[in-house]
Formats: C-alpha cells, sequence, structure tokens
C-alpha cells in the first residue's frame, strides 16, 4: 500500500494518529487507498472488472472522488450471482451474511485481510477501555467476520481470550452466568438481544447483576443499535459502561467512543457512503442506504457495496474531538415497516417505547399486518400493557402514525434475537 | 487425586491465554496448545476419509473445537488450524436456529465437500433443507458427519457418518470408515472402567461411556488406536 499507515499512539484514550487527522487529510488520504483498491479490483477480479468495462467507467486510473462515485453500486443478488467470478482470492475461512432478504451472500476471509482488521478492532477496544493484562469474555470467535478478529486482537493488546459456551440466544444465559463466575473478565463483548434478556433474566431469578458484574468495567454490545435509554439500562443495570459496536460482514466497521454518540468509522478500512434512491449522498440528518467500500486490496473486493442497511452519516465533530464520522445502522428495509410513506424502523419505535423508564429494555417486534389501514402501526412488546396511551402519543408525534395497534405479550417468552418483524399470524398464535 | 484423575494426566494449571466455557467445564490453551488439537481433528477428518483441500462446513457453535480449530483466522495462538494443514476451506455455519435456515442456501452457493453438523441439530438442519427443496442427503457428493456426544438421541435416518465428540472432555474420536469402530487415538485418549480419558489435556474432564465396549481388534488405520463401539443410541454403527 503507497499511502502511509497511521501510526500508533496509544496515548490516554487516543489509540492511533488517524483519530487526530483532520477531515480533509482523511479524505485524502482515504482516496488513496480507494484508487489502489479500485485499480487492483479492475485488474484481478473478474466479476468487477466486467461490471466496470460495461459501464463505460476506467477505473484503473480514478483522479478524484467525484470518478469514484462514477462506479456503479453493486448489490447482493450481483455478487451472489458473480460466484467464482467475484471470489477469485480464495479465503480460507468463510461467512454468511443474515440473508434476512432473500439469499445470503457468502463472504470469504483470507490470513492479509484478516491481519488488515486488527488495528481497527484494537483501536474499538482501545476506546471502550480494554488494556493489557485484562481478560475480554467474548462470544464465538465464528459466529460474525468481525467477531473473528476480536480474539487476535485481545491478544495482541496483551490481554486474555474466554470464550462462552452457545449462541447469543437467551437459552444459554446459564452458561455465561457460570462463565462470569469462572472467569471473572473485565471486559464482555455479546450481543444486544442477549444483554437485555440477561439483564431481565438476572431479575426474575433474584441474581444480582451488578455484583456479578463487579470484574467488569466495559462491554461491548453488537448486532442490533442500541437507542440511547437502552445503552443507560444496560450501563446501569450491569455497572459497566456499554460500547456500541457495529459493522457488516462485507466489511464496514465502526465502534462507539465515551462520547456514545454514534459509532465511529473505522476509516482505515472502509469508505461508507449513506445514498438516497438515486444514488446521491443525502443532505445531513437523513437517513439512506449504506453503501461500502473496502479501502485495502486483500481478500475479495468490496467496492461500493449496496447493503441495503438504512444508516446515517454524522460528519459533525464528536464531544470526544475525534472527527472520524460516525455511523448509525438503524436496520434493513424488512426491518421496518412502511408507514405513511416512510420506513420506519424497529430502532424508531424502540426510541419511543425506551423513553419510558418503566417499559426500556422490553423486548419491541413491529408486527407486519397487510389488514392494518394506512398510517396504522403494529407493534408487539414485552410484558403487561403500560401506559399506552402516552406511548401512542409518543409515536404519533416523533413517527407520523396516526394510529397504533398494540399487542401486548405478557410473558409469553419469544426469543428475540436479531428479528425486528414478525408477522400477525404469529402475535396471534 | 483420584485414579483416574491422575490416568488423566493430573490437574497442572497452565499459563493460558484463551479458555473456553464449555457445559460441565473450561478448557484453557496457552502458545501453542491449540494446535496439538488441530493436529488432531485432522486426523480425524482422514480416518472419516476427508480428503486434502476439501470444502468442509461446521455446523456447530463457534465455541466448539470443530469450529475454533478450523483455522488459524478463527483463533488466536493457533498456528495452523484444518484450513491450513489440509489445504481446506472452512465455512462457518453456526448452530443457533437463525442460522440453520440458512444453510440450505449456503450449500447450494458452495458446494462443500463434507458437512459436519452437530447431532442435536442435524434434525433441524433437515427439516429446514426440506422446506427449501435441498436434499441435503443426496447433494452432489457431500459426506455428512454427524457430531454426536455419548448420550446423543438416536439419529434421523440418513447415510451420516459419525463423530464422537465431548465438549468438556476434548473428546473427538472418528467411527472410521474402514473398521466401522470408533478409534481412541493412540496417545491421547485412554478406555478405563466406562469411561474415556483425555491424556493430553489437564482441564479435560474425565468422559463417562457407560455402554463404551473395547473391541479388542486392530485397524490398519491406526493400529494402536483402541477401538470401541458404544450401546448408547447415537454410537451404532453407520447406517
Ligand atoms: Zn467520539
Amino acid at each position: 500500500m503507497s499511502a502511509t499507515a497511521p501510526q500508533q499512539l496509544c496515548d490516554g484514550g487516543t489509540y492511533d494518529e488517524i483519530e487526530t487527522w483532520s477531515p480533509q487529510k482523511l479524505r485524502d488520504w482515504q482516496f488513496e487507498l480507494a484508487r489502489e483498491v479500485v485499480a487492483d479490483a479492475a485488474e484481478s477480479n473478474k466479476f468487477y472488472a466486467e461490471r466496470w468495462r460495461q459501464a463505460g467507467v476506467d477505473a484503473t486510473a480514478l483522479s478524484d472522488w467525484n470518478d469514484f462515485k462514477k462506479l456503479p453500486l453493486v448489490s447482493k443478488p450481483d455478487l451472489v450471482a458473480a460466484g467464482d467470478a467475484w471470489t477469485t482470492r480464495r479465503g480460507r475461512v468463510a461467512f454468511s451474511t443474515r440473508g434476512t432478504s432473500g439469499e445470503p451472500l457468502v463472504v470469504w476471509l483470507d490470513g492479509e485481510e484478516s491481519q488488515t482488521y486488527f488495528v481497527p478492532t484494537m483501536r474499538g477496544y482501545w476506546w471502550a477501555g480494554f488494556r493489557s493484562g485484562e481478560t475480554a469474555l467474548m462470544q464465538s470467535p465464528a459466529w460474525h467476520r468481525l467477531a473473528a478478529m476480536e480474539g487476535h486482537s485481545v491478544l495482541k493488546m496483551g490481554g486474555r481470550a474466554a470464550y462462552y459456551w452457545g449462541s447469543g440466544n437467551p437459552q444459554y444465559a446459564d452458561y455465561f452466568v457460570e462463565a462470569m463466575r469462572r472467569v471473572r473478565p473485565q471486559f464482555v463483548t455479546t450481543t444486544a438481544p442477549f444483554l437485555v434478556s440477561l439483564l431481565r433474566r438476572l431479575g426474575d431469578d433474584g441474581v444480582d447483576a451488578r455484583e456479578l458484574f463487579s470484574s467488569v468495567h466495559s462491554m461491548i454490545s453488537v448486532g442490533l443499535p442500541l437507542t440511547p435509554p437502552l445503552r443507560e439500562h444496560l450501563s446501569e443495570g450491569f455497572g459497566a459502561e456499554v460500547f456500541e459496536r457495529s459493522g457488516t460482514q462485507e466489511g464496514a466497521a465502526a465502534d462507539e467512543c465515551s462520547a456514545h454518540t454514534a459509532p465511529h468509522i473505522h476509516a482505515d478500512v472502509c469508505h461508507l457512503e449513506v445514498l438516497d434512491p438515486l444514488g446521491e449522498p443525502v443532505a445531513p440528518g437523513e437517513r439512506g442506504r449504506l453503501v461500502v467500500t473496502k479501502l485495502f486490496a486483500a481478500g475479495d473486493p468490496v467496492v461500493r457495496y449496496d447493503t441495503g442497511d438504512i444508516a446515517e452519516l454524522f460528519e459533525d465533530p464528536c464531544a470526544c474531538g475525534r472527527e472520524l464520522p460516525r455511523l448509525k445502522i438503524y436496520g434493513r428495509p424488512e426491518s421496518s415497516v412502511m408507514i405513511g410513506g416512510r420506513a420506519v424502523t424497529a430502532y424508531d419505535v424502540r426510541m419511543c417505547v425506551d423513553a419510558d423508564p418503566e417499559l426500556v429494555g422490553r423486548m419491541v417486534l413491529l408486527v407486519r399486518d397487510t389488514d392494518a389501514g394506512p398510517g396504522v402501526l403494529s407493534v408487539a412488546i414485552e410484558g403487561d400493557a403500560h401506559n399506552a396511551d402516552e406511548l401512542e402519543k409518543r409515536l404519533g408525534e416523533d413517527l407520523g402514525v396516526e394510529k397504533v395497534a398494540f399487542y401486548w405479550l405478557g410473558n409469553a417468552r419469544m426469543a428475540w434475537g436479531f428479528r425486528q418483524v414478525i408477522d400477525i399470524s404469529e402475535v396471534q398464535r | 487425586m483420584t485414579a483416574l484423575e491422575s490416568a488423566a494426566g493430573g490437574t497442572a494449571v497452565m499459563d493460558h491465554l484463551i479458555s473456553f466455557e464449555v457445559p460441565g467445564g473450561e478448557l484453557r490453551f496457552g502458545e501453542g496448545d491449540l494446535d496439538v488439537w488441530a493436529e488432531h481433528l485432522v486426523w480425524c477428518y482422514s480416518l472419516l476419509g476427508v480428503a486434502e483441500g476439501s470444502t468442509i462446513a461446521v455446523q456447530d457453535f463457534g465455541t466448539s473445537p470443530l469450529a475454533y480449530l478450523g483455522s488459524d483466522l478463527l483463533m488466536p495462538s493457533l498456528e495452523r488450524g484444518v484450513a491450513e494443514r489440509m489445504g481446506a476451506r472452512i465455512i462457518c455455519l453456526d448452530a443457533s436456529p437463525e442460522r440453520i435456515v440458512l444453510t440450505p442456501e449456503v450449500v447450494r452457493q458452495v458446494k462443500p465437500d463434507v458437512m459436519i453438523v452437530r447431532a442435536d441439530v442435524l434434525g433441524l438442519l433437515l427439516e429446514g433443507s426440506k422446506r427449501s427443496g435441498v436434499n441435503l442427503a443426496t447433494i452432489g457428493g457431500m459426506t455428512i458427519v454427524a457430531a454426536c456426544g455419548i448420550d446423543a438421541p438416536p439419529l434421523p435416518p440418513g447415510p451420516w457418518q459419525r463423530l464422537l465428540h465431548v465438549e468438556s472432555s476434548l473428546l473427538l474420536a472418528p467411527q472410521c470408515t474402514l473398521c466401522g469402530s470408533y478409534h481412541l487415538r493412540e496417545g491421547v485418549y485412554r478406555a478405563h472402567d466406562g469411561h474415556i480419558i483425555n491424556l493430553l489435556h489437564p482441564d479435560a474432564a474425565l468422559c463417562e461411556a457407560p455402554g463404551l465396549r473395547v473391541t479388542g481388534e486392530t485397524c490398519s488405520l491406526g493400529p494402536n488406536d483402541t477401538l470401541v463401539e458404544l450401546a448408547s443410541r447415537g454410537g451404532g454403527r453407520p447406517a
């Protein structure tokens, strides 16, 4: 790579030099990386070479970001259909994307690409307070590409990695509790739905969550975007600061700083755009589709890949002083419902639910009900009915919802997992 | 220390870098320790007939050795995993229900040579496959290996091969494609009084195997291995 990599600093809360760069310096540096990546893909990747040839773009000689924006977007069906023409580097390990929308995409990882992600992972762990000599209790290394790099990063930082049994499903809570008691970690990484159900479960069992987590100073939560009240609720409940980590199997990676304003993008490994339906960047404060470009020529290239995720970019300076842009991924189109011509995500509804201290931390699912009229939001909420009128008012004011059909789930135990939308037939069962 | 514990290599505590919390215990690993087990898993695969260069799909939790020994990319301190030792490619599928539903489509895209499936979820996987119109049992030459515990319930009928797998004991014993018995590899495990003892890992729990029968026979694929059969439900001969 000809662009010079940022120096490691490990000074106070700052992990490396990239955090101190101005937005202009960062953009210029990223462009050099993007140009190299695109030239490499044009040369070595059959799928991209053909795609760009068809679009009439000379990808071997981009001169600025405007040239870059001429590269056509690619989608999951494109890459699935391309098969071997896209996965030319023959990585050793594959992960599949969740595939909630149609076919899953199988993404391969090779050694060079894996190494590339160690620095951003260590940076995120550093921001969250992980230090040499500590033990991180984490979920399985094989469930997500980004998780595979976490154990490596923990050991590189001079720590120990402990893994708890099972998946992020609440049915494995007992194993997690056993692991907490045995390992006494200083740091925990797991999924948001798991933390939510664990906190409730400990309460039900009369276990003091803060006591159980007394060795832990920080936790990283992955898998679902946290609303600010939910993050507070978890931090308060466990007595440890919770940081959101987000990313995609296709290469996006971001971690929250201690200002908790939204995860900062690891701009050394990915260039992230948020675009409107016409493929133009959305205005500040607007949401759009997340488009990912990996900024290194290792593994299979990902250039202007439209993930379908609904996301928002924040480019104003963060309270922490870092000028690395921030990104919040709210969900996927299929984890949202259309109300009055607007995609309402499960996150939006959780924002309104979590604003009530009595409701924060309850599982919330959007209900897909084709018989509900236009402007009607159907939502299932765990537990008994509580302050429904006030909640309906908030949903009306914040989301433009005319009417809400509530389905209070009582004690019905549903695995929250990563699902955010269920069908009406599942609620009525 | 009981005689069995002493036979199991004592209770030495390592200066570990990595630990796995597993049902019924904890397994700790120091620098280089994981490589011993990656080599052993490759040996298991060779007895199951898995060829060098295979594409291996693993439908098990990421905290199972079948998954984490798959590659050095997955595990720090592992110098060479199965992928690096066999020139293989590993597909991580996980064993949670929301991942299992994706498997038929992943299999259709990637066409693995071998699929290692946690026996508990084999039924769920077959059901999901049937729904999506993919018959895993007959997909183009793919071998399916069911990773069964000692007390595994009977497997659904099908041409499955078997790998005996008990997490807390770090027991990995393949059912040999040649002799049909499970091989307890020489120098790694020992059968003793209804138990299987892991001779190499000090954290490994003694594995109770009430239906264990040492056949007393030998197999050319491991002339000094102890060949065993299990009377329990999961451990019959291949269908
Ligand atoms: Zn910040």
